[in-house]
């Protein structure tokens, strides 16, 4: 991992009329780094994710990826700068197999039989080979958060951002999916949001905090799970701890 | 829409129809019939124009007569001007593809949602409509072609295409059901072929989910000016055609009884194939003709008493839903031939009963 900063966020806000969903983020990922975004449901880590790829527009602050200012940018011309999403709510052609869903990803770096081999390559990797001619609108929750992965790797993005992914996973496909992870992270850097605490231990080193749209805590796996006011968030008593 | 187009039996099916029809027609039947059945080529053609924007780009324009009265327009005053009509020809598909990039560069990227976009199309057929018809002054002229108004221009040269029929005008009525079958023939496949390609395929995905297509990288607002201005050229040489057929052009090319027709014909037919809204526009054109030649009852009511039922019988339109039985039949003879139970493909030791 080197010292670079692949992507950084500073002063970042989101405000929807009088709602400030992402307040005065500052955030910046090393390169290689693999990081773990925690936070309760409505902590602005969704909304926080859609600014870094315009989705939407920030309010205010600036996003510098690999040294470019991209805020204010298009998704479609923010992602080939080398930025792969994968969605909250899986985000596939439903009506096409997992094959073309891939195939469709894999075509935004190769050409031809290249991009077939890359989609058939990252089938297997994400373990959804068997589900190829399957039209992905009739598969399950976590079949279809996989072949979400495999479509974000097919187009060897430099930045995988995974929001939720172990969500709807059995233990099984979870355990494979941490893995696959890790993996990821040797050659690409990783942000992944997740509520799952079990599966954040297995992947993660550092983690941040997100509360009511801003940092809360950022520190390591370990420092984060003893840290007293992190657990009072989950509990439920925030006010407490934000007074 | 993982099959590659050769290897596509309903299409090969559909090309050989077409052959058949181009060169059968005018040997079957008689010369009056034959100069009927071109305006339904031509119409096949406007048809194509939206089943490609619409059921493959997923694009729903209220307003294609735009695109048709312009290319009927602009071939009517080029050829009047120049003499020729080849030029004019590619004129009238070139001049309404433009004005559709420039449409749908403001529709796409000034973000308009689907229904915004549906109005603005109306309206701008509507306007074009009425632009028209206040040109009846003598001032309106451009070059030699006078545009006539609410009167239309008329005496409009017949088609002549170079290494056609010895370049000569297509006069006859066999000659022309022929190069307008063989026009119709080109857009099929062309468009078919552009389906089949890896641009086509983007489109699809655009079609079937925006977002996604964006966060892959894909540039979906200038994919969809591509798609939009492609249709808008289609309905133009369409609009050229019905000009040349008929020597004569008014603002009934861009009414909007004009533009209800081709979404009429694209959902009876079926949304999402090129085939359907071409036997739409064949079907329903023969029909209301048939009716017209009634007296019993009012064919206005009668056709639209079937449309109604159409759409409530089959929702998907008459191709989608002839596939889906035509499917269902070869399921159910392929489980009988296997000794399978035909409705729920059981095999005979599953029907045993418990015991």
């Amino acid at each position: 991992m080197s010292e670079y900063h692949v992507i950084e966020a500073q002063g970042l806000t989101m405000r929807f009329g009088g709602v400030t969903a992402v307040d005065h983020v500052d955030f910046a990922l090393k390169d290689g780094e693999l990081r773990c975004l925690l936070g309760p449901n409505g902590a602005g880590k969704s909304t926080f994710f859609k600014c870094l790829t315009g989705q939407l527009t920030p309010t205010e602050g600036s996003v510098t990826f690999k040294g470019r200012r991209i805020e204010g940018w298009n998704t479609h011309e923010i992602v080939n700068l080398g930025i792969g999403i994968k969605t909250q709510v899986p985000n596939l052609y439903d009506g096409l197999s997992a094959y073309e869903n891939v195939r469709l990803a894999a075509k935004r770096k190769h050409i031809g039989r290249s991009a077939n081999q890359q989609a058939e390559k990252m089938l297997v990797r994400c373990g959804v080979q068997d589900l190829a001619k399957r039209e992905v609108g009739v598969l399950a929750h976590g079949q279809r958060q996989l072949i979400e992965l495999a479509m974000v790797l097919a187009a060897e993005p430099e930045l995988v951002l995974l929001d939720e992914p172990a969500a709807g996973m059995t233990g099984d496909e979870r355990d494979r999916l941490a893995g696959l992870v890790k993996e990821i992270a040797g050659h690409a850097s990783v942000i992944v949001v997740e509520h799952d605490m079990a599966f954040i231990r297995q992947i993660a080193k550092q983690v941040t905090v997100f509360h009511r749209g801003a940092v809360f805590a950022e520190a390591s796996v370990d420092e984060i799970m003893r840290d007293p006011k992190v657990q009072e968030i989950y509990l439920g008593k925030a006010a407490d701890v934000a007074a | 829409m993982e099959k590659p187009l050769w290897k596509d039996i309903g299409f090969h099916i559909c090309v050989i129809a077409g052959l058949v029809v181009m060169f059968g027609v005018p040997i079957w039947f008689e010369i009056f019939a034959v100069y009927t059945y071109i305006s339904y080529v031509v119409l096949a053609v406007y048809a194509l124009s939206l089943a490609y924007i619409w059921g493959l780009g997923g694009i729903l324009s209220f307003g294609q007569a735009a695109f048709f009265g312009l290319g009927g327009y602009t071939f009517a005053v080029a050829s009047i001007n120049l003499g020729t009509t080849a030029g004019p020809f590619a004129l009238a598909f070139l001049l309404p593809a433009a004005f559709g990039a420039g449409l749908g560069y403001f529709m796409f990227y000034g973000r308009l949602s689907d229904v915004y976009m549906g109005v603005v199309t109306l309206v701008v057929a509507l306007i074009l409509f009425k632009l028209i018809n206040h040109t009846s002054g003598p001032e309106y002229v451009i070059g030699k072609a006078r545009l006539g108004g609410f009167n239309g221009i008329p005496s409009i040269p017949t088609l002549s295409l170079p290494g056609v029929y010895g370049g000569r005008e297509l006069l006859d009525p066999s000659e022309m059901f022929r190069v307008f079958m063989g026009i119709l023939l080109i857009v099929y496949i062309g468009l078919k072929a552009l389906i089949a390609s890896d641009f086509g395929r983007v489109s699809v995905s655009i079609r079937e989910n925006e977002m996604r297509s964006s966060l892959l990288g894909y540039d979906v607002r200038r994919h969809k000016v591509i798609v939009f201005a492609l249709g808008a050229g289609i309905a133009g040489l369409a609009g050229a055609m019905w000009a040349t057929y008929q020597t004569f052009i008014d603002p009934n090319a861009f009414s909007l009884e004009r533009s209800a027709q081709a979404l009429i014909w694209a959902m009876a037919g079926g949304v999402g194939t090129l085939i359907g809204p071409i036997l739409g526009a064949v079907g329903l054109q023969w029909l209301s003709l048939t009716l017209g030649e009634m007296q019993l009852i009012n064919n206005q009511v009668l056709l639209g008493s079937i449309l109604i039922a159409l759409v409530l019988v089959l929702p998907k339109g008459v191709v989608p839903s002839f596939r889906m039985w035509a499917l269902d039949l070869f399921t159910i003879m392929r489980r009988q031939r296997e000794g399978l139970d035909p409705k729920t493909g059981a095999s005979a030791v599953e029907r045993q009963p418990a015991e």
